[in-house]
């Protein structure tokens, strides 16, 4: 089974220091349990990724892109030549527009099927089993057939921790550069220093004074002041309160369905 | 109390006497304005004298008071609360179109965010149009002119909602379209921007009809473009559509043709199962309903066996983790895990500053403690001042008794 692991050159979200983003780190792990997995970075510069051969590869192939051109027809290019079973990419990128575009750029080149916000994959080379996040711990168990391009979500586990011997064996093979790709006119993007927004309150009446919307930011216009107090009641009398608070804020099922 | 404000000249001016060449005023009318009976002495004292008497004698017992038209202002009658008048948008200069998750055939209130930039998007003119796969209520109210249902897809079939969807957006000629940057309104997108061939602005943070902004690099810089054709919006960005009712009429795209299957090879997607998750081993982060200990509690066999009942997540405070009564990673707080929760259930927690930094995200709390001026009870929704400990064995008789009814 054929695994190839997209790395690209992250920065870190606090200190701005060259890293691999976490989520490709994660693949990498999710790779090296299926198999032997080839890492292939597009970029100015392989260094950047050099990490990843401490965190579970062995061979990284690196194809020359200037910084700054679109990746994606080199990395098609190339993943074209592998032939991969499978392709695991991180959700989204690390210090760059992160916007999450290049794998379904990349599977639209290929004709991939693609499974985004993957934290699982089992199986072997003609089936694969990949579990899907839905977000709360909720899963979607999906099986395919043929090669896919899979993202994968932060919930999946943890990366392996990073081996220096490792890192030093590991081999980075420059696989080629890419053509000199036409300037693609980009939209016209004004860039300024990060500014944060005013938070959204959450059921701050709209039009309302700034006493109610101070009401509303401090919860006291939420549920505090509609709460019930009870002061020494009976337990069977609280537990019946109780449950018939949690059934109508919905988190617990009504008796005669659960039953069913 | 507020009183109306005086104007004094006009006042002068409506005692003015008419047609005399040098100005008279008329001091006897009576002022108007302050809404104040104006207090006449001398008629006050007049009826308090004593009558048939040749000195003037007064009964000052007595206060007559001076009869005086009060001048009330009408009160503006408040009308019987009618239903608010559906706003109805008949030709729109263009169309911004909002594609939702609409997960179970109801708007989230991240969609309804998402319409609330669209109707930014569209001003006075442009209409808000919401294109929703398979049938979905409450889209009028929350600010679509226009809706165009779709039939909705069998079974997890991303390629062929994305068809279905591109093909609608391009019927539909949109000058934007603005999805959910959610998990799965972002995938749409994506999908859906790699087929029209269009680039898509991920994750806008301010939507406006001068640009969008959105952060990059780690948030370190924000970069504003134009509105393109497709773009996402950020959760808890943009406020909710907050005016009148919308009408929500429904359109119908001649153009759609069921595209059977574009795909070259069919079946890719064997099977597609949607696995719930296990709350007894989903990590607390992600925990739906959370139930926790502290130290008021002894018995933390019933205390398991209550989360097990109510189908929870169990979690607990600080006290109990550090004297290894419960793992460590079920503390919940400032140096365990910070909640994502909808509701927590806190038995014998009086909560400690810290624990409630972990709570701050909950929307529902519901306390069981024996101090009636602890913090959590406070902070609860429900809040039973009562000992935990006789609390949990009636919870799970309760419980019980349900499950042997329904049996």
């Amino acid at each position: 089974m054929k695994i190839v692991v997209l790395l690209s050159a992250g920065r870190h979200p606090v200190s701005g220091a060259p890293v691999l983003p976490r989520m490709e780190a994660q693949a990498i792990r999710i790779a090296a349990a299926l198999g032997e997995a080839v890492g292939l970075h597009a970029g100015p510069d392989a260094e950047a990724v050099r990490e990843a051969l401490g965190l579970g590869l062995t061979h990284i192939e690196h194809i020359a892109v200037a910084d700054g051109l679109d990746p994606v027809p080199a990395l098609a290019a190339r993943l074209a030549a592998m032939a991969p079973d499978l392709v695991l990419a991180g959700r989204r990128g690390q210090g760059g527009p992160e916007s999450g575009i290049v794998p379904y750029a990349l599977a639209e080149a290929l004709d991939l099927l693609l499974i985004p916000d993957v934290v699982a994959v089992s199986g072997g080379p003609d089936t694969l089993t990949l579990d899907q996040s839905l977000g709360r711990g909720a899963l979607r168990r999906v099986a395919v057939r043929g090669p896919v391009l899979a993202t994968v979500h932060p919930d999946a586990a943890a990366p392996l921790a990073y081996a220096f011997g490792k890192a030093r064996r590991g081999t980075i093979e420059l696989v080629g550069a890419a053509a000199k790709a036409t300037d693609v006119p980009e939209a016209v993007v004004e860039e300024r220093p990060y500014r944060r927004r005013p938070k959204l309150v959450k059921g701050a009446p709209t039009g309302g004074s700034a006493a109610e919307r101070l009401k509303a930011a401090t919860g006291e216009g939420g549920s505090a002041t509609k709460g019930r107090l009870l002061v020494e009641p009976d337990p069977e009398e609280a537990a019946r309160e109780i449950l018939a608070h949690l059934r109508q804020i919905g988190v617990l099922a009504d008796a005669s369905k659960s039953a069913k | 109390m507020t009183r109306p404000r005086r104007d004094p000249r006009a006042e002068r001016a409506s005692i003015q006497v008419a047609g005399e060449a040098r100005p008279r005023f008329d001091r006897t009318a009576r002022r108007t304005g302050s809404g104040r009976p104006r207090r006449d002495p001398r008629a006050e004292r007049a009826g308090q004298r004593v009558a048939g008497e040749s000195r003037p004698r007064y009964d000052l017992s007595q206060t007559v008071r001076f009869d005086a038209a009060v001048i009330t202002e009408a009160q503006p009658k408040t009308a019987a609360v009618a239903p608010p008048k559906i706003l109805v948008l008949e030709n729109p200069a263009f169309l911004v179109a909002v594609v939702p998750d609409a997960p179970g055939g109801r708007l989230s209130s991240h969609d309804r965010q998402v319409l609330g930039a669209a109707r930014a998007l569209a001003g006075r003119e442009g209409g808000v149009a919401i294109l929703t796969l398979g049938p979905c209520e409450g889209v009028g109210p929350a600010g679509a002119d226009r809706c165009l249902p779709l039939e909705a897809v069998e079974g997890y079939d991303p390629a062929s909602q994305t068809a279905r969807v591109a093909a609608a957006l391009t019927a539909l000629a949109a000058r934007h379209v603005l999805f959910p940057e959610s998990l799965d309104g972002g995938d749409l997108a994506r999908r859906v921007a790699v087929r029209l061939g269009e680039p898509v602005f991920t994750n806008a943070e301010v939507v406006a009809a001068n640009g969008l902004v959105r952060p990059a690099k780690g948030r370190r810089v924000e970069q504003r473009v134009a509105p393109g054709m497709l773009a996402t919006v950020a959760p808890d960005a943009v406020a909710e559509y907050g005016g009148p009712p919308r009408e929500a009429r429904l359109l119908s795209v001649d153009g759609e043709a069921p595209t059977p299957s574009p795909q070259k090879n069919p079946k890719r997607i064997v099977s597609a199962a949607r696995v719930p998750a296990d709350p007894a081993t989903v990590p607390l982060a992600l925990a739906e309903f959370v139930v926790s200990a502290g130290n008021g509690l002894t018995d933390l066999d019933t205390f398991r066996q209550v989360v097990a009942a109510l189908h929870a997540t169990p979690g607990a405070s600080r006290v109990l983790c550090d004297a290894g009564l419960m793992p460590r990673h079920t503390q919940v707080g400032a140096s365990g895990t910070v909640l994502a929760a909808t509701c927590y259930f806190a038995l014998g927690i009086s909560g400690a500053p810290q624990h409630l930094q972990g709570v701050a995200g909950c929307e529902h709390v519901v306390a069981v403690n024996t101090d009636l001026h602890a913090a959590m009870i406070e902070r609860a929704g429900l809040a039973i001042v009562q000992d935990a400990q006789v609390v949990m064995p009636a919870l799970l008789r309760l419980l019980e008794q349900e499950a042997g009814e329904n049996a």
